[in-house]
């Protein structure tokens, strides 16, 4: 019996829900037609459609003109792209698929303190099955967890904004140092194409919110940490033109039969859910995000498989409806692995999920440029 | 079957996990909670962690960290660094270590060997003996706390510390340390020859190969510290440890060998 | 039924790994100290045990814990389980001590000779190795197919003239009785807070056992 705390799934059922996705009132700026359907699905759809519904050949031409470019960058050189591997399934079908088509990736990984052992696991069968180099940018663990620490003191909810900015950065930074064009990503429409709502996140690239809420929760000082902020960024796409391509957009993918292959291949070992290769990541996910900030990732995650046909809104409603966790006995073995490593007792544990939520945008942030960047690009769209 | 121990070894550095190189240059590795964490989930054989400024430092051991380190083990965890009296080492034991490594103490006076050894039982106590060789390949006693050469000979020393009532010897090939260039086989021969008790070898290890030839040469345990921890060309970090079922073939034939059943 | 696990506490065995393996498997358990409790507040007694025999046994009858332990073996609601010296103790005695054990469970403790055999048997035996468990130990195994391993570390070993109480075998020179069992009296010669999943597991099926 794993169901989701009654007050929680009460709160679940009292929410008008899309009636084709599973998306609902919990979002920002939610709207349904007269059909029930989401603007966040019509979006997605919109957005990702043609993409997503593209001709096995298309699909093909594109990659095998992405292939020919970036093996055109790399000549000469060691490695001719990158790949950020997380030990989870969208990045190591990446890698795998980049191997296969003759490319000679580097695989860049970021540890952050928190690694599962499936994550090492995942990641060592992998590259030595295919022959691959790593390399890993360690934070120091005491640094990162005063960031941590910030973060909640703040109680802003994107406290894996870290995290994210960390690892862009280091694949950056390393695209830059080995002279190289092409980060070939894990990321992907099919199985996380569709947007998030703004209030579950933050802006992944918001260097200065990272910076603002270090230096006013705790003083704490950057130095491992690499973080990168949206003119870093420019400079990496526009000037030094680093390209972050979501890989698997070029491929057919299916999630769960990659998995089999994997298993099958390169003894890899499955997740329940995203992003479960970080310990702190799956209780952020699991616990804190729901309990402190009454949002449940999994709805926006599985809206995506919905509605790129890998699973049926049933099957998400049933998976919603229980806790992200395997059994209530693993909640609470990373809850105390977590009280652990932060230094934290229950008590204060407690105190944070209750204590009223606050925006990012309350401390300095670099949101208005990014809006601002959004709003020229749509203009020039508009003329060109 | 009873296979040979096969140890992660972890040096701690104010509260870091560190690795260095024949003794020297620490470079940082990441947190010993989570490193600890994922060797238990791999579940390791054994694990041994040791503070390697505690001692240099005059500093006493990390209790609260060393009490996290237990709480995540459910194997045998050996804890060295700084260890200097029986309540220190009455204070560890409470927290669920299995055995306490001394060095610096024992260097000085064997006392402590035997009052622990007394009270645990002498599998409880390791004695850790660092060793250098010299320009000509003969061997030293080093102590790693002043970072230099004791005039005693590394053999009695043994002799010594055994009789005092160590359990289990700990070889630490100073010039393997960190290098990843196999095992000093002749140093583990040689300790083999005088000793009785276990003996665990550490340094230099590469390979799963390296681990048999450890145990061939006649270590009863094999220690690891670059191997689990780093990979590749750009020593990446990243923890591993061979599958149970490839360190059960690696020691079938010894085993087989030896007739132990 | 909430189940009330107590672990004798006077400072002859390593208390912390065991309660952290129970609570691990979801199990609260508290340390006693003094030999006070009534049966009726306890559904397993653990006797954990490092050190050496008469070291353990005079504390044990200096305490009043020796009594106590008896008289609560009678109580067959109530489970004894006796960890390395710790299930040492509950039996006649050993070759370690001049004491007597608590004679809960007949047998007796030889030291493991490290002159038998072609090779020499190096003393303690320390390490993992495996129990192979019979008919008795079938509740022991539950959940493993193949003979699960352990960790070991002692120079004795149990010995009786018949095989009436081994429940599961260990080799190491000898095979002898690693696991032991007597009614509501058990012990085990390894440490399953020292053993992974496969202690794990054995301290779910011992809690099984309790009610």
């Amino acid at each position: 019996m794993k169901l989701m705390e009654d007050r929680l799934n009460r709160a679940n059922k009292m929410r008008k829900m899309c009636s084709r996705c599973i998306m609902d009132t919990s979002a920002i700026n939610i709207r349904f037609d007269e059909n029930g359907v989401c603007n966040y699905c019509k979006e997605f759809l919109n957005r990702s459609g043609s993409m997503l519904n593209e001709s096995a050949a298309v699909k093909e031409e594109r990659l095998l003109r992405l292939v020919k470019k970036v093996k055109e960058v790399g000549k000469g050189k060691p490695y001719d792209c990158i790949v950020g591997v997380s030990g989870g399934v969208d990045s190591s079908w990446a890698l795998v698929k980049v191997v296969e088509l003759g490319l000679r990736p580097l695989a860049v990984h970021m540890d952050n303190g928190w690694n599962s052992e499936l994550a090492q696991n995942n990641i060592a069968n992998l590259i030595n099955a295919l022959g691959v180099d790593l390399y890993t940018h360690v934070i120091d663990w005491d640094e990162y967890r005063n960031l941590m620490q910030a973060f909640f003191d703040a109680h802003v909810i994107d406290v894996e904004l870290l995290y994210d900015n960390a690892m862009l950065a280091v694949n950056y930074q390393m695209a830059d140092k080995l002279n190289l064009k092409h980060i070939l990503a894990g990321t992907n429409q099919s199985t996380e194409g569709m947007e998030i709502p703004s209030n579950w996140n933050w802006y992944k690239k918001d260097k200065k919110n990272i910076k603002a809420i270090a230096k006013q929760f705790g003083s704490v000082k950057i130095s491992s940490f690499p973080a990168i902020g949206t003119i870093d960024y420019l400079k990496y796409d526009l000037i030094k033109k680093i390209k972050w391509i979501s890989f698997l957009d070029n491929l057919e993918y299916h999630k769960e039969s990659s998995l089999k292959h994997l298993e099958a291949h390169f003894g890899y070992k499955r997740y329940p859910y995203k992003h479960y290769e970080s310990i702190f990541t799956r209780f952020y996910q699991g616990y804190i995000l729901p309990e402190k900030f009454e949002v449940d990732k999994r709805k926006v995650h599985l809206s995506t498989l919905i509605i790129s046909g890998q699973i049926s809104r049933k099957q998400a409603i049933e998976i919603i409806e229980e806790i992200p966790y395997a059994s209530k006995q693993e909640l609470e073995d990373d809850k105390e692995y977590f009280l652990k490593k932060m230094g934290w007792t229950k008590k204060d544990l407690e105190q944070y999920i209750k204590h009223q939520n606050v925006e990012h945008s309350v401390y300095g942030t670099e949101i208005k440029i990014i809006q601002n960047l959004s709003r020229i690009k749509r203009q020039l769209k508009k003329i060109f | 079957m009873l296979n040979h121990r096969v140890i992660p070894a972890l040096l701690l550095k104010n509260g870091g996990l560190v690795k260095t190189h024949k003794f020297k240059d620490p470079k940082y590795v990441g947190d010993p909670i989570n490193a600890i964490r994922i060797f238990n989930d791999k579940e390791v054989d054994e694990l041994m962690v040791l503070d390697i400024v505690a001692s240099k430092e005059g500093k006493e051991p990390d209790y609260r960290m060393i009490e996290l380190f237990a709480g995540e083990c459910f194997m045998p965890l050996c804890y060295g660094g700084g260890i200097r009296t029986m309540e220190q080492a009455d204070r560890i034991f409470n927290m669920g270590v299995e055995k306490v490594s001394i060095q610096t103490a024992a260097l000085e006076d064997l006392g402590l060997i035997s009052e622990v050894a007394d009270k645990y039982g002498s599998q409880a106590v390791v004695i850790s003996v660092d060793i250098k060789r010299t320009l000509f390949g003969g061997t030293k006693l080093y102590r790693s706390a002043t970072s230099d050469t004791d005039k005693e000979n590394w053999k009695t020393f043994l002799t010594r510390a055994v009789d005092a009532g160590a359990g289990e010897v700990l070889i630490n090939a100073v010039d393997k340390d960190g290098t990843l260039s196999g095992p000093d086989l002749e140093l583990i021969r040689e300790a083999n020859n005088e000793l009785d008790i276990p003996l665990i070898a550490l340094g230099g290890v590469s390979s799963l190969e390296d681990i048999r030839l450890a145990v061939e040469a006649g270590a009863s345990a094999v220690a690891v510290g670059a191997f689990f921890v780093f990979h590749g060309p750009h020593r990446a970090v990243l923890i591993t440890y061979p599958k149970y079922e490839e360190l059960e073939n690696l020691f079938i034939n010894e085993i087989n060998g030896r007739q132990t059943k | 039924m909430d189940n009330q696990i107590k672990i004798v506490d006077i400072g002859i065995g390593n208390i912390a790994s065991i309660q952290n393996m129970l609570k691990k498997i979801g199990y609260d358990s508290d340390r006693i100290v003094e030999p006070t409790l009534k049966s009726s507040n306890i559904d397993l007694l653990i006797l954990p045990g490092v050190g050496s025999y008469d070291y353990a046994m005079n504390k044990l009858n200096d305490g009043g814990w020796s009594d106590y332990v008896k008289e609560l073996s009678s109580d067959k609601k109530v489970k004894l389980m006796g960890i390395c010296l710790g299930m040492q103790l509950l039996c006649d005695g050993s070759e370690e001590g001049e004491l007597p054990g608590l004679s809960l469970i007949p047998g007796h403790f030889k030291k493991f000779s490290s002159n038998g055999g072609a090779e020499r048997l190096k003393v303690p035996h320390m390490g993992w190795n495996t129990v192979h468990y019979n008919e008795k130990g079938t509740w022991m195994m539950e959940g493993h197919i193949d003979d699960p391993r352990y960790y070991f570390v002692h120079s004795y070993y149990y010995t009786h003239p018949e095989s009436t109480y081994i429940a599961g075998t260990t080799g190491y020179g000898v095979d002898y009785g690693s696991a032991i069992q007597n009614g509501n009296v058990f012990g085990f010669q390894f440490h399953p807070e020292k053993s992974h999943r496969f202690g794990m597991n054995l301290l779910r099926n011992v809690l099984k056992q309790l009610c």
